[in-house]
């Protein structure tokens, strides 16, 4: 951290004032939006009929590990599903990485022939899509990828959108200079990419690591439609699995086909709290962990200055 | 070197670039084929691709191997089951369907899949001829009227299972607080005539709901309805097959002007129009009235899911209508390979008592015990292979459970034959000449439907504002159309 | 032959940064432009017919009619007015508060604390529609949220939120901000921590203050993004978060006039009908809307600053 503080000494640094004003404005809202998720935690604890009874309540008059208990008796399932999501996560961001930076980085060279072309052609596909039905038949009847973790995996991978900050990035950041220089100094352009600019681009590359991160941990819809194998399904497409039929049941309740034994089976509200808790608290857990990386990164681009 | 030159290379790049990939893939794909060809041509047996609603179950894989075994002597096929859990199924078959994926036997009714929208989309078999051949045991068990009233353009397209027929309107009570405040439910059949009753628990009990409404309730009026939920319907003994629009009867009319004075008067809660369901205040006894269907033991079943007595009276008869046959069926996918062999297959599956509870039960000894020749008890293995039993064929093959009245599914089928049919049992409309006024009708009649039907606005000033805005949205040229359909249909059916 | 020649050459000379954008090159073939052959279906009366190919082939063309119902009565113009309005909102405060919040969080002196709100910002993002519409409900529910019951105990008479309009547009801007605002930022706060430090010291070195080096360092440094971000909101301008407007205003219908947009208006309109052929076209029409208008944009900002653009 001792660098961080050094790094950002200045002769103007903010007034005591405004930095208290900074602080406030900052902490409020973050505050806002941490509140909840305190909550979730605590009515993922709260006794179930209570809850029906009292509504939401930060104190609830009674406590309950109930909802803790029917998602453990799925017992080794839950911890699959962890073990599916990060690999996911992991493999997927990495392969994110390499397949965004190089495309980013080449259409952000002036001197590339093609650039125009190709920041088209990927800008064209944030618009335009062809919708369900065709990519899932590409996905499994082109790449054969059903019940595969790689159906978790490539349908994220790339993302136009992505691309474009990272272009960005690398067009604002990285001084022509730099690319000459290597370029006297006889190094290839894959050289110079992973040599010169990779280095210096780490605060763009830490950023779209962090949203792809997000976006795998996150991603329960690619499961719904490729995976029916329940040993590869990962965490939030089980709790979305709940969420969603819930809500279907809830929607339905006035069916007499559907009848009440069919509701009963459904986890009652509490154990959807408990859900999000474990489906979002590692994450959680290890964002600030993740974040010393990002912003040893940062720090570092800095320094190589 | 001019751009268009320059374009047309690099699509020539592209184009080679995805022709390598076709290509690749497209080997691939050949090898696969033949693998599955062979499978099924040398008598071995043929295994049927199973895709029902539902959590998923962790020993369904089990179970199906059993299953496999059973019906591999007598049919000479094995059973592959997929689930797919409630809030998922409607899109995942729709995106499977839509890709041409081959399954064989699917789940589908009129409020998961549904049956009549995607029968006419050509996802399903028709299985007329083959019920005629192979399924003759599913024509026996069957009351007709769910042939009947599950045809959709003349072809019948999926079996549906055996269950209650018709459906009948209740008013369900508390028992507990119907007692306390020395309440008797005789006499009460219409809305109106609840209001006594109602005004006396208000003035009782604050703190209990009188009439507990959420956003799905309509009060009941004696029409039969085209469409669920959409404001289209025929008088129930109407001779001369009128369609109208349920919002101009005098009886919807009378219904919501009792619902927005018990609004007023606060009988119902205050959020009904957005209030997605009634589970909340079901757990927590703190009603008094509702609007339910019933069935045969409907009250016992009730009570048990609740904890505490729930009684019920009438306030319609018990008809037949279209909703109440597709409430659950299975259909065989206009693409499967092999039709005959899973009409055979459900055609055991609805008649034969040890297939049809294993599949529901799971393996005897291992997630149930038989107590005697009608009743079984789970065992703690049960909770891996817990499965929607209304879902999967004749429900009245299933196995008593220990609480069971012993003649549960006798009385099941007095009820059943008691039923009487709806007037549009049997005609289905189909809206695909008139989709896009739907789709504007739908969306003009949500915005006012909820708030009108539970009271919480006054009909007087609503319910004109709603007319115009669903006429002008197009509503004439739908009704004129479900006329004509109508009538052609009447004609087709001597009706 | 020259041409040809010429043309070799050029792929030669550009082959490294060719073989950069290969992968993922391909990668949009298989999952973005194969697949969007399929939007012919928008033109169809879709009916299933063995294999995805012979059911396109076989179905019905039925030209523009699968259109006709986003513009049929005057829902289309509070679809449209509603999907856009909010958007620009959206799109604009979104703007100006995730640059001043990335502002703040790199200005703040104490950098691990700094870290921790930035930590505890990106929460929501974790919250899908359906349970972030609950907790609103357990602000805005008329007996039992906390809204009405401080409001009670202040002596104001409670409020049916979910059936008075007027309130919404404020709360669904606030509910998308509280969102995606974490998120926003964090794109911004990488590229503020990625200014060349040296351009701060030189300012210094003239006198110029925090105020100052913000002005004209940081925003000017900051413009090429803050465009870009724009201009690729702006394409997507005709899509609404259908969560934000569905599940957190709980299907109200007293507040369809404020509520109803593009996304919500295709959904509840082909429940009945599910006639994929319809939504399709529905979301061929919201891109193609947010394309013309990006390409517009995208010429005005070439106009001014070539290396701002898009492409």
């Amino acid at each position: 951290m001792a660098s961080v503080a050094t790094k950002s000494r200045d002769f103007h640094r903010l007034s005591p004032v405004w930095n208290v004003v900074f602080n406030l404005i900052a902490g409020l809202f973050s505050l806002a939006c941490v509140f909840p998720f305190l909550f979730v935690t605590i009515l993922s604890f709260t006794d179930e009929k209570t809850l029906k009874r009292d509504g939401y309540s930060l104190f609830p008059k009674k406590w309950s590990v109930d909802a803790y208990d029917y998602i453990f008796k799925a017992g080794d399932q839950l911890l699959r599903s962890y073990g599916v999501t990060i690999f996911v996560t992991v493999v997927g961001t990495a392969l994110s990485l390499v397949f965004i930076s190089l495309f980013a980085y080449a259409i952000s060279r002036k001197g590339f022939k093609y650039r125009t072309f190709f920041s088209f052609f990927a800008f064209f596909t944030m618009l335009f899509n062809g919708g369900l039905v065709p990519t899932y038949i590409v996905t499994t009847k082109l790449l054969h990828l059903q019940n595969s973790v790689w159906a978790l995996v490539l349908p994220l991978t790339v993302n136009a959108f992505y691309i474009m900050i990272m272009r960005t990035f690398f067009s604002t950041m990285i001084p022509d200079a730099i690319i000459e220089s290597g370029k006297i100094d006889g190094a290839g352009e894959f050289g110079i990419f992973f040599r010169l600019i990779v280095p210096l681009a780490l605060p763009g590359l830490a950023t779209i690591a962090l949203f792809s991160t997000l976006g795998y941990w996150n991603d329960w819809f690619n499961a719904l439609l490729y995976i029916e194998d329940p040993s590869i399904v990962p965490l939030q497409a089980m709790l979305m699995r709940i969420e969603n039929s819930m809500q279907f049941i809830l929607q339905n309740t006035n069916n007499p086909s559907l009848g009440v034994g069919v509701l009963q089976s459904m986890p009652q509200d509490t154990s959807r709290m408990a859900m999000v808790v474990l489906a979002t608290g590692p994450i959680v857990l290890a964002y600030p962990f993740f974040q010393r990386y990002f912003i040893q990164g940062l720090t570092v681009g800095a320094v190589k200055e | 070197m001019s751009s268009t030159r320059k374009k047309l290379s690099l699509g020539l790049t592209s184009v080679l670039a995805v022709s390598l990939v076709l290509s690749a893939c497209g080997s691939n794909n050949a090898s696969k084929n033949t693998e599955s060809g062979n499978a099924g041509g040398n008598g071995a047996p043929v295994e049927l691709s199973w895709y029902t609603i539902g959590t998923p179950q962790k020993d369904v894989d089990k179970v199906m191997q059993e299953v496999s075994k059973y019906t591999k002597d007598k049919l000479g096929v094995t059973v592959k089951m997929t689930m797919i859990d409630w809030g998922d199924y409607n899109q995942k078959m729709q995106v499977l369907t839509a890709s041409g994926a081959s399954m064989d036997i699917m789940f589908t009714a009129s409020w998961a899949f549904d049956y009549v929208q995607n029968a006419r989309k050509g996802a399903f078999a028709p299985i007329d001829d083959l019920l005629d051949k192979y399924g003759q045991g599913i024509k026996q068990v069957l009351d007709p009227a769910f042939l009947e009233g599950s045809k959709v353009d003349g072809k019948n397209y999926g079996v549906p299972a055996n269950k209650e027929l018709p459906a009948q309107e209740v008013w369900r009570f508390n028992k507990n607080i119907l007692d306390e405040n020395k309440l008797s439910m005789d006499g009460v059949r219409s809305l109106e005539s609840l209001e006594p009753l109602l005004k006396t628990i208000k003035q009782n009990d604050p703190n209990i709901i009188p009439l507990q409404v959420d956003k799905t309730f309509m009060p009941y009026t004696p029409y039969d309805y085209l469409i669920e939920k959409f404001p289209l319907a025929v008088k129930l003994d109407d001779k001369d097959y009128k369609v109208v629009n349920i919002l101009e009867t005098p009886e919807m009319k009378q219904g919501l002007e009792t619902m927005h004075k018990y609004y007023a008067a606060g009988y119902l809660p205050t959020e009904a129009a957005t209030l997605e369901s009634s589970t909340d205040i079901q757990a927590t006894g703190q009603w008094f009235a509702d609007k339910a269907t019933t069935q045969p033991f409907a009250n016992n079943v009730w009570s048990t899911s609740y904890g505490y007595p729930v009684v019920s009276t009438p306030q319609s008869d018990a008809l037949i209508y279209n909703l109440s046959v597709m409430g659950s069926m299975q259909a065989i996918s206009a693409n499967s390979k092999h039709k005959e062999k899973a009409m055979e297959f459900l055609n055991l599956l609805n008649t034969d008592p040890v297939l049809r509870n294993m599949v529901d039960s799971g393996i005897e000894g291992t997630h149930f015990k038989k107590i005697d020749a009608t009743h079984m008890e789970n065992l703690p293995e049960s909770k891996n292979y817990d499965m929607p039993t209304f879902s999967l064929g004749n429900v009245l093959l299933t196995y008593l459970n220990p609480g069971d009245p012993d003649n549960k599914w006798e009385e099941f089928k007095k009820y059943n034959d008691a039923g009487k049919p709806a007037i549009l049992l049997g005609f289905n409309f189909d809206p695909s000449k008139v989709s896009s006024e739907i789709a504007a009708v739908q969306n003009a009649k949500e915005a006012f439907w909820a708030p009108l039907m539970t009271g919480t606005v006054d009909p007087d000033q609503y319910l004109p504002k709603a007319i115009e805005k669903m006429k002008a949205a197009g509503l004439d040229k739908i009704m004129a159309e479900a006329q004509s359909q109508l009538d052609a249909w009447r004609a087709a059916n001597n009706k | 032959m020259n041409a040809i020649r010429r043309y070799v050459k050029d792929l030669n000379r550009n082959k490294a940064l060719l073989l950069m954008v290969l992968p993922a090159s391909l990668w949009f073939i298989c999952f973005s432009y194969l697949p969007m052959l399929g939007t012919i279906i928008s033109f169809k009366e879709y009916r299933f017919n063995g294999n995805f190919l012979s059911s396109i082939i076989n179905s019905k063309w039925v030209g523009l009619d699968n259109f006709k119902f986003l513009f049929k009565t005057d829902d289309a113009y509070i679809i449209t007015r509603n999907t856009i309005l909010y958007n620009s909102v959206f799109i604009f405060i979104g703007l100006v508060l995730a640059v001043a919040m990335a502002i703040v969080l790199s200005e703040i002196a104490n950098k691990r604390l700094a870290k921790w709100f930035q930590t505890g910002m990106f929460m929501p993002y974790f919250l899908s529609w359906v349970i972030v519409s609950y907790f609103v409900y357990s602000f805005l529910s008329f007996d039992r949220g906390m809204v009405n019951k401080i409001a009670v105990a202040f002596g104001a008479d409670p409020v049916q939120w979910y059936s008075e309009p007027k309130f919404w547009p404020l709360i669904i801007v606030i509910v998308f901000l509280w969102k995606s605002l974490g998120y926003n930022s964090v794109i911004y706060l990488a590229a503020i921590l990625g200014i060349d430090k040296s351009l701060y010291e030189a300012a210094m070195i003239d006198g110029a203050n925090k105020w100052q080096q913000i002005r004209n360092i940081t925003l000017p440094m900051l413009a090429p993004l803050m465009t870009i971000l724009t201009l690729l909101a702006i394409g997507r301008i005709f899509y609404a978060d259908f969560g934000l407007f569905y599940q957190v205003t709980r299907d109200s219908g007293t507040l369809y006039s404020v509520t109803n947009v593009i996304d919500t208006y295709v959904y509840r309109g082909l429940k009945t009908t599910g006639e994929i052929g319809m939504s399709t076209a529905a979301g061929l029409y919201q891109s193609f809307v947010g394309f013309v208008l990006v390409i517009t944009s995208n010429y005005v900002v070439r106009r001014f600053n070539k290396d701002n653009a898009l492409f």
